[in-house]
């Protein structure tokens, strides 16, 4: 077993958290397999506070982000890499960071663990979950119809939460987030149920959680396109004809500098041929 | 002989690779490093075999944490090993 002796320690703490919800506070073995995820969560609020607060700040420069993604649209890396670069020079935390997700990789593994000892040696007391509609967390996902349903669940949650977290995201991601779940179904199938009750209780924490940052979140401002808008107003109220292409000089000026440089690159490329 | 050395390696690799084709997209954060920490990962232990790039991705994944900068950080600027 690769995992079992590194994670021991940490499956043998869970397995006490269980034991001491199942027998202390008196919660069924599923319950306990709730709270705990819970305790997992409430643990990394923290870190999701300090994300708000990056993320507010990353609203406040997203024109330029904007910009920056649409003038290396073709090269993903570069992109990528002028987007950290712009992070570090307005002094932005980016949003994402990989240690709150690891962290919970762990947990699950153990989980996952603990939950394929209870099948094999019976923990005592109740296996089942909201009164028989599911017999046994330690069961198979696929054992009985009731996994089908928690699946059914999974899904859904897992796809929620995917919708209230990609904001950033662009469309292809997105679309793979969104369809991943549904494969992973097979998998989840040979998993005991106790696993897809803490898969599916952590993705209604997400949820909620992202319910919860959208109310906390100022609403992203209405492009700057009406304020150019506004003015021609007048204009169109005493001749009647918008003139239109006026804000796209603008954008031409801005884009000036950028033109000629890839011009005396190709030029430079020509000339090394010769 | 020198692929049978690497072994340890690519199974790292691999571990990286099915991180990244499960969960990785299922959870995946954007990370707020270039390279990701995966990408690091998987450049990590091409460089420096399985035990010090398992180092470097640890340390990695420790500064990637929602207190830190995070920017653009590649293996061959680790100061670590020399």
């Amino acid at each position: 077993m690769i995992f079992g002796s590194p994670l021991s320690p940490l499956e043998n703490l869970l397995r006490s958290i269980l034991d001491w919800l199942h027998s202390s506070a008196g919660l069924t073995w599923a319950w306990s397999i709730v709270a705990l995820t819970l305790m997992v969560r409430l643990l990394l609020v923290p870190l999701m506070v300090k994300q708000i607060h990056s993320m507010q700040n990353l609203q406040l420069h997203a024109p330029q982000m904007k910009e920056i993604q649409r003038k290396y649209k073709a090269d993903r890396g570069k992109q990528q890499e002028e987007l950290m670069k712009f992070y570090k020079e307005n002094n932005i935390n980016p949003m994402a960071s990989c240690l709150p997700m690891v962290a919970q990789f762990p947990v699950f593994i153990a989980l996952y663990l603990v939950l394929r000892k209870f099948a094999k040696s019976h923990p005592g007391g109740d296996l089942s979950w909201l009164h028989g509609f599911v017999p046994d967390i330690t069961a198979h996902a696929n054992a009985h119809w009731s996994g089908y349903v928690l699946l059914a669940v999974y899904v859904g949650s897992q796809i929620l939460s995917t919708l209230l977290m990609s904001a950033t995201m662009d469309k292809t991601q997105r679309t793979m987030f969104l369809i991943l779940p549904l494969t992973f179904i097979f998998f989840l199938l040979n998993f005991p149920v106790g696993l897809v009750i803490y898969w599916v209780t952590t993705n209604l924490w997400t949820v909620g959680q992202g319910l919860v940052t959208r109310q906390m979140m100022p609403k992203a401002q209405p492009p700057p396109k009406r304020s150019s808008r506004t003015p021609p107003k007048e204009e169109i109220a005493q001749d009647g004809a918008a003139p239109e292409p006026e804000p796209e000089p603008a954008v031409a000026q801005a884009a000036v500098p950028a033109e000629p440089k890839r011009v005396k690159r190709k030029k430079k490329k020509g000339g090394a041929r010769r | 002989m020198r692929h049978a050395l690497r072994l340890p390696t690519y199974a790292g690799l691999g571990l990286v690779y099915a991180y990244r084709w499960t969960l990785g997209v299922l959870w995946g954060g954007q990370c707020k490093y270039h390279p990701s920490c995966s990408q690091y990962a998987l450049d990590a232990l091409r460089h420096y075999g399985l035990v010090r790039g398992a180092v470097l991705t640890g340390w990695r994944l420790l500064r990637c944490n929602p207190w830190s900068r995070g920017g653009v950080d590649y293996v061959e600027q680790q100061r670590i090993f020399h």
